[in-house]
């Protein structure tokens, strides 16, 4: 049980480092290819370069293509209804429900200070994770060795 | 006697309209759709169709009228949603085609955008505040050239350099690109085998390529340079692809026709168009001298409309007559009468006295 929170933890932290490296992805598509929007979250979710957020981006692809609606709003879409099968918190969720938000809307300059805005906030928030896995999973661990040690004695 | 094909649909410019707009334009009869060729979309002001050479205001049942306090109105935020859906909520991805003014849609429609021109150095950046959208129904014209194909073929292998001149919206682009499809795909009945052609598609209009991807049919053996300004585009051309054709649209520079007289150089022949009434007209302007008469093109089509009816016609470098025809195929009249639903006639265009001047 303490390993599996452990772990969840871990994997948290590591969602969101992938984010952070989809940024360069989408800066790259975006502000030096300038594809549009639903063929990059496409291309992105085709190549399965999103690791856990291919769903997300999927979604958000399909739904910028075929519903016309906005980036934030296929954004907050897809990322309420895939928010299960991603390994984060609820303030994690609500940090990340505005990351489409400004996306296409404006040039390609303007794009990049949008996603260097976000990179700042994901490292940020990934450097919160970070400390959260070492210090309550270490702890998570520990319980985890201790309750099995004490159960391992009960039944002795 | 050839038939043209018409293609181009309004239900595909719909898909990409607000609601309330797509909801109007549906209503839209068949008979007028197929004869609509702009639809104007401006915050504030009532919604319009432009026909042939005359304009009404569209009404919310689809109806057509000249009364504007009883026309559909379209709403400042319908003319945004439709800016960023045109865009495909993507606005960098067309940053260099807003700041020419225009974006092209897929099918091969062009959407013409007004609003705050935003200005970095010298250069226009970009737009803000669109205030409105003027969307151009594309429609190919297939075999539209055919009756005329014969008389700028020189031989089996070779093509007349050739000239296109009309004044605005008599179709000179039109022809243009049908003229380029046979001589690429080339043609059985007229005896022509196709030739490698360019296409220097400087506003997209040609092609109308989306992503990269011609939307009109341009034949077999045509490249297209999109975007790209005439006189780099045919230098690129002549450089790179070795064409045996290039096709520019709208030459109207000095620079322009010093690029043509560079492209006879190097051997490769012209098919190009030009706004004028005439070749006189043309011959007038600064820098076209050389273009018209001896050693110029040595074909030109003329097209116009007079009274209502399309006519084109096919001279020689020296003004003689090669062939006239009353009825330019496939082309619809600048008169007609309008019908609304339930037949109700609501009125009767009126020419353009720009296109009613004959050569």
């Amino acid at each position: 049980m303490g390993m599996r929170l452990s772990a969840r933890l871990k994997d948290r932290q590591l969602a969101l480092q992938k984010l952070k490296d989809i940024l360069l992805f989408l800066e790259n598509e975006m502000c030096a290819m300038g594809k549009p929007l639903n063929k990059v979250f496409e291309d992105l979710a085709k190549g399965n370069y999103g690791g856990v957020w291919t769903p997300v981006f999927h979604l958000s692809g399909g739904i910028l293509k075929e519903q016309s609606l906005n980036a934030g709003s296929a954004w907050r879409i897809a990322l309420k209804e895939t928010a299960a099968t991603l390994p984060l918190t609820l303030e994690d969720l609500d940090l990340l429900r505005d990351f489409g938000e400004l996306l296409g809307k404006t040039d390609r300059e303007m794009q990049q200070a949008v996603l260097n805005m976000e990179k700042e906030k994901l490292a940020a928030m990934e450097q919160k994770a970070r400390e959260a896995a070492e210090t309550t999973g270490r702890l998570y661990r520990n319980l985890g060795a201790l309750m099995g040690a004490a159960a391992v004695i009960l039944l002795i | 006697m050839y038939k043209a094909q018409r293609t181009g649909d309004l239900s595909r410019i719909s898909c990409n309209l607000p609601d309330r707009i797509k909801r109007v334009v549906d209503r839209i009869s068949p008979e007028m759709a197929s004869r609509l060729e702009e639809l104007r979309i401006n915050a504030g002001v009532p919604l319009m169709g432009v026909f042939s050479g005359f304009d009404r205001f569209i009404c919310e049942d689809g109806t057509f009228t000249d009364k504007p306090e009883t026309a559909f109105r379209v709403g400042r935020e319908e003319v945004e949603e439709l800016f960023y859906r045109l865009c495909e909520h993507s606005v960098y991805a067309y940053q260099e085609d807003i700041a020419r003014g225009f974006i092209t849609i897929k099918g091969g429609f062009r959407a013409g955008i007004c609003g705050r021109v935003v200005y970095q150095g010298q250069a226009i950046k970009g737009m803000k505040d669109i205030s409105s959208v003027c969307i151009r129904v594309s429609r190919e014209l297939k075999g539209c050239a055919e009756e005329i194909f014969p008389f700028i073929m020189s031989g089996s292998h070779d093509i007349w350099n050739t000239m296109v001149i009309s004044p605005p919206r008599c179709g000179k682009t039109t022809m243009l690109r049908d003229i380029c499809r046979i001589i690429s795909t080339g043609s059985e009945k007229a005896g022509f085998a196709g030739l490698r052609t360019v296409i220097v598609d400087e506003r997209s209009e040609i092609a109308a390529c989306y992503m990269g991807i011609a939307q009109n049919d341009c034949g077999p053996r045509t490249d297209v340079l999109d975007g790209c300004r005439k006189p780099e585009g045919i230098e690129m051309a002549l450089r790179g692809m070795s064409p045996a054709v290039i096709v520019v649209d709208e030459l109207g520079t000095r620079q322009d026709a010093e690029s043509v007289r560079m492209a006879w150089n190097a051997g490769a022949r012209i098919v190009a168009t030009a706004h004028a009434y005439d070749t006189g007209d043309l011959r007038e302007r600064l820098g076209f001298g050389m273009l018209i008469g001896k050693g110029g093109f040595e074909r030109c089509i003329v097209l116009g409309i007079r009274d209502g009816k399309r006519w084109v016609k096919v001279t020689d470098a020296y003004g003689n007559l090669l062939y006239r025809n009353d009825k330019a195929p496939g082309m619809h009249d600048g008169i007609f009468r309008m019908h609304g639903h339930g037949d109700e006639a609501v009125g009767e265009a009126e020419r353009q006295a720009a296109c009613a001047s004959e050569a």
